[in-house]
């Protein structure tokens, strides 16, 4: 059976044949539409605070984190399915978020940007920590059901979960841009992007859209975590390389827009996936290439594929 | 950026002080108070090198680490302190002179000859590196430099540079303990003179220039592009040295421990939660926080990062202009006069008004 080439996660890659039939250029293009679809749920939450609050939030690794072991833990314990329990963790999550910007982050939201990095890495190591405190740091995987089938064209496969979890990152991005587009708390949340000091001559409450803003961005994280979780092993080490990636996806793609992370993790699943399998190149560059291509990037284009001044 | 900081706040949440309240004057710059706190320095140098008196290898050590993380703050300092430019990548040049180091000793040269490359080497890519990377800024520069350093670390375990998955064993190294603790002092020593030298000096207002607005800095014919690239040189050299020395004295590295991410987090975080910018600041928190986090390592080791990131983060939000700034803004001198019970309030009010103006 085919595996999906999943980068550096510990998942069998697609064995390379020098005479690639056409079905192999077909699988590799889906294994690289699934992922790069996933990274984009990875990146979501990471983008809309980057872009809202020009916070970059190193604890957003956490969030995934805290994401994965709700679903583990509602799974184990109380029988829900991941996908099912996905509002569930999300609500959790957005909670968590919430109280951390409110409580927190609120309060230097206008020092330089480092102090909030610093901040947000503080975050990280705790709620890492008391993660790995609550769950050791062992490696946890969930075994559904239907884990393991998918749909089976000739030689093309595609697993249900990954499917699911494609669509749903999909479905997300489509959600969080109606939301900021068509409701009045969405515009209320792009208003504050734009300007600060405006939105609040217009009687926003900016510190509770920043709240809002955060718990989202959070929910966004937990989603991502709770589907990572379904379909890969994970340990509490792993919060840190979630951050980096999502920081990658997001440059890639541009602040401009939802849909940018989802571009962002497009190529960025086109570094781990295609780019492994071309002659001469071999597996285990794909960070390499794809911190090479985000270096490139900044220099060449820093507003990213899809980037706008505004997060609109 | 780092202007906000110094820059008396136009925010509305200044403008609602009480007029009461002592005008929000400008914060001291650095250089100021220049002759004590370069005194203060010398002197808190002078103590460390009393360290090895003390004959106890387990000091020694911890000790040893804390210089050189004041070598690793003050270098960063260089470049994003006194320029503004805060890259998350210098471990990058550690590690460089740290992969330096190890190879050149495996091929049977002399230790300080491959110290010396690697800084010469992590000093020529800084320039190169340079060129493109800081014509970023803000967000966009630390993450570049970020992409440059992690990216190298996959590099070099892939290349099975050394060793295979890159790692290093040197053969045990022909200097004591005690050397290598004076050769992180004098490293360290020379990093404070520089900051001393670059807070009192026309190439270090240059460098302060360009963090307060380098449109400004440029109409008045600054060479700002350059002033960037020679302060990341500046800043990458001493690092290197530092991983040279680490490299030897360790006796074997591989890339994840050189190339951590985790150092460069602690170079900007030991240099900010000092002061940027400022002269004590960095060679400060170097020492109070390692030895707080060793403490820490030491008493609850399963709390051990529960601890760290809950100082961090009461840190960044009490005193998010650093040690040295805080303590400035306590020896700002008071309106004569003053009763006790004013001299508190008045004392509460300026800590308060420091944290809300971070605020929404």
């Amino acid at each position: 059976m085919l595996v999906l080439a999943v980068g550096s996660l510990p998942v069998r890659r697609l064995p390379f044949h020098r005479e690639v039939s056409a079905m192999l250029i077909v699988q590799v293009i889906v294994n690289w539409l699934l992922l790069g679809s996933l990274y984009a749920a990875v990146a979501l939450g990471f983008s809309l605070v980057w872009g809202i609050m020009n916070i970059v939030n190193l604890a957003h690794g956490a969030f995934i984190l805290v994401g994965a072991y709700t679903a583990y833990w509602t799974f184990t314990q109380l029988h829900i399915d991941p996908f099912l329990g996905l509002p569930l963790t999300m609500l959790l999550l957005f909670c968590l978020g919430w109280v951390v910007q409110y409580v927190a982050i609120n309060r230097v939201i206008r020092a330089p940007f480092l102090v909030t990095f610093l901040l947000t890495f503080g975050l990280d190591l705790l709620i890492a920590d008391v993660v790995q405190l609550l769950f050791t740091s062992d490696r946890r995987s969930i075994n559904t059901a239907y884990s393991g089938f998918g749909l089976t064209l000739g030689t093309l496969h595609i697993p249900f979960d990954r499917l699911l979890a494609a669509l749903i990152a999909v479905l997300l991005t489509a959600a969080l841009s109606l939301f900021l587009q068509r409701t009045r708390t969405g515009n209320a949340i792009l208003a504050t992007g734009m300007d600060r000091d405006a939105a609040r001559l217009m009687g926003i409450r900016i510190d509770r859209i920043y709240a809002l803003t955060f718990g989202l961005g959070a929910a966004l994280a937990g989603a991502a975590g709770a589907m990572l979780v379904e379909l890969y092993p994970f340990d509490p080490s792993q919060g840190g390389v979630f951050t980096l990636r999502a920081f990658v996806i997001v440059v890639l793609g541009g602040l401009g827009t939802p849909w940018g992370a989802l571009a962002g993790g497009l190529v960025f699943g086109l570094a781990e996936t295609v780019v492994p399998l071309l002659p001469g190149i071999g597996p285990g560059y794909d960070d390499a290439i794809a911190f090479a291509l985000m270096v490139l990037v900044l220099i060449f284009r820093p507003r990213g594929i899809l980037g706008k001044a505004f997060y609109a | 950026m780092f202007g906000s900081w110094h820059k008396p706040s136009t925010s509305s949440t200044a403008a609602t002080t009480e007029p009461g309240a002592e005008q929000q004057t400008a914060q001291p710059k650095p250089g100021t108070r220049w002759p004590w706190s370069l005194l203060t320095g010398l002197i808190i140098l002078a103590l460390a090198a009393l360290i090895p008196l003390s004959g106890d290898a387990a000091t020694l050590h911890t000790w040893t680490l804390i210089l050189m993380f004041a070598v690793l703050a003050q270098s960063w300092n260089f470049l994003g302190g006194f320029t503004g430019y805060a890259s998350f990548g210098n471990v990058f040049f550690f590690g460089v002179g740290a992969y330096s180091t190890g190879l050149l000793i495996l091929s049977g040269r002399p230790f300080w000859l491959g110290v010396l490359a690697g800084a010469v080497v992590a000093g020529l890519l800084a320039f190169l590196l340079g060129l493109p990377v800081l014509r970023l800024r803000g967000h966009y520069f630390a993450i570049a430099t970020l992409g440059i350093a992690e990216a190298t670390r996959e590099l070099v375990a892939i290349r099975n540079l050394g060793g295979s998955g890159g790692e290093v064993e040197l053969p045990l190294p022909a200097l004591s303990d005690t050397t290598f603790y004076f050769l992180f002092w004098l490293l360290a020593l020379a990093c404070f003179l520089l900051t001393a030298y670059l807070a009192r000096s026309k190439p270090g207002y240059a460098l302060i220039a360009i963090r307060e607005s380098e449109e400004t800095a440029e109409a008045m014919g600054i060479p700002t592009y350059w002033y960037k690239i020679g302060a990341f040189v500046l800043s990458a050299v001493p690092t290197a040295l530092a991983g040279g020395l680490y490299a030897y004295w360790s006796t074997g590295f591989d890339p994840p421990t050189v190339f951590d991410v985790g150092i460069s987090v602690e170079m900007v975080l030991l240099t900010v939660l000092g002061g940027a910018g400022t002269l004590l600041g960095p060679l400060i928190s170097a020492i109070l926080f390692e030895l707080l986090s060793f403490q820490f390592q030491i008493s609850g080791s399963a709390f051990h990062n529960s601890l760290l990131g809950l100082t961090i983060a009461m840190v960044t939000i009490f005193i998010p202009q650093g040690l040295v700034g805080l303590v400035q803004e306590f020896l700002r001198p008071l309106a004569p006069g003053m009763s006790r019970r004013q001299l508190l309030v008045e004392g509460v009010r300026r800590v308060r008004r420091v944290i809300a103006a971070n605020g929404v």
